[in-house]
């Protein structure tokens, strides 16, 4: 007789490899984030340079 | 003149002005000075009871607890700030990021010099000191023992690390010629010292892995060489952060204007690898924590004290990089270097003193004369540093 078996994701490896695809999602997210770094002041830098000259 | 009088001139002209520049300079009641020289004074008191009437005299080790604050703070802590320089060299002279040129010298000198009195520091832990030399000279090789490999790389690291400053040193002497030969060894130096730097990191870790049952399983993993690599990785790019705030402090004189300009992106930019390494490390612990089904061992104290450090001094200070590099706040960084040191700090002692048997009745404190040597070689070293930085061109202003 078949019946269903309800997996446990806390005993089998499920959860890690939901945690590692959470990772490399966010991941992505992180570098993306971090790219766009100094976005905020974006002309301090040449103001800075121009002044210098 | 003939070859031999060429030479005999040129070391005498070299020694003396060796002699001339060991003639200290500058103000000596400082505060620094007024706080170091006591340190220094009674840690070399400390030492000389350490080394004629042994370990037991001055420090809480005992045959239980074999390794205490001198291992786990000044040489395995020590040797994971120093990850900078290796870290800095690869992205300077492999990946060609000239941006970070500036700061190469004085990140390769801290390096060396963290090598040399961190782990220096081991010969006043070792029973019997005289027997360091024995992995290197063949007397008992070991060949199956981490420590074998750990010994073989710190010597062979700092001599790469001497090679990588020496041009710096031809520099200050002088000696047109021998810094020309020197800088042509650099590259080789680098790639030689990022090797042994990427496999003596992780065997620090791997020292731990025979102490299996001593170690808090929270703390204990199999893959705690990797855990030791990848977070000597952002300890050294915070430690860099943090001198170089204090430098560009105490040495704003010795630095050019064009570099004081760039520090700004210097800073960020070293920010910014240290938010995804700080990243990788806490997904690291995340996946270990639920791959090796630790739920059960959060509900007590020791759960408690590992989740201060991996979400208090791991998660917290990520994420402050992160959104300080994008804000670009560099007081946020200041402070987010601050505590990923801590953060360091606390997990290289928890895996050697604190949580190491964890279990026993009697825990290990470390006694005031540790404390004070500990202090004692971290001036030493801050002293050998403003020395060799008000000397040698080591910042871009000579």
């Amino acid at each position: 007789m078949e019946f269903y078996t309800y997996v446990n994701i806390f005993e089998t490896k499920g959860l890690e490899y939901l945690l590692l695809l959470s990772f490399l999602a966010l991941f992505i997210l992180l570098v993306r984030y971090l790219s766009g770094y100094g976005k905020k002041d974006p002309d301090a830098g040449d103001k800075t340079s121009k002044n210098s000259h | 003149m003939n070859n031999t009088a060429v030479f005999t001139s040129e070391f005498n002209r070299v020694f003396r002005f060796f002699l001339q520049e060991l003639k200290p300079r500058g103000k000596w009641l400082t505060p620094f000075n007024v706080i170091s020289i006591p340190i220094i004074i009674v840690g070399l008191v400390i030492l000389y009871f350490r080394f004629v009437y042994g370990l037991g005299s001055v420090t809480n080790l005992s045959q239980e607890f074999p390794w205490g604050l001198w291992i786990g703070f000044d040489v395995v802590t020590g040797v994971a700030f120093a990850g900078g320089s290796y870290v800095v060299t690869f992205v300077v002279y492999v990946m060609r990021n000239d941006k970070y040129h500036s700061i190469v010298r004085v990140t390769v000198l801290n390096g060396l010099l963290a090598y040399v009195f961190y782990a220096g520091a081991l010969v006043l832990d070792l029973g019997r000191p005289w027997h360091i030399v024995n992995p290197i000279i063949g007397n008992s090789f070991g060949y199956n023992s981490v420590l074998f490999l750990v010994s073989w790389h710190f010597l062979l690291y700092m001599i790469a690390m001497f090679v990588e400053f020496s041009p710096v040193i031809a520099e200050w002497a002088k000696l047109e010629k021998v810094r020309k030969f020197l800088s042509a060894l650099t590259l080789g130096a680098v790639i030689f010292g990022i090797t042994l730097s990427i496999l003596h990191q992780s065997g620090l870790g791997a020292l731990f892995l025979m102490a299996k049952p001593k170690i808090h399983p929270l703390w204990y993993s199999e893959f705690i060489p990797i855990l030791f690599f990848v977070s000597s990785i952002y300890a050294g790019l915070a430690m860099i952060v943090f001198e170089g705030t204090i430098s560009h402090k105490v040495f704003k004189d010795l630095i050019g204007e064009g570099d004081h300009k760039r520090n700004e992106e210097i800073v960020l930019g070293l920010a910014k690898g240290a938010a995804i390494t700080m990243f990788v490390y806490y997904f690291f612990q995340a996946l270990l924590f639920v791959h090796e089904q630790r739920w059960n061992l959060i509900h007590d104290f020791w759960g408690f004290w590992y989740l201060v450090e991996v979400i208090g001094f791991v998660l917290i200070p990520c994420c402050m990089f992160a959104y300080a590099v994008r804000n670009r706040n560099l007081g946020l960084i200041k402070v987010a270097s601050v505590m990923a040191l801590l953060g360091i700090i606390l997990n290289r002692l928890n895996v050697s003193v604190i949580a190491f048997r964890w279990y026993a009745a009697d825990h290990y404190y470390p006694s005031w004369q540790e404390i004070v040597v500990t202090l004692m070689v971290i001036s030493v070293e801050i002293w050998v540093l403003r020395w060799i930085i008000t000397r040698m061109p080591v910042f871009s202003k000579h």
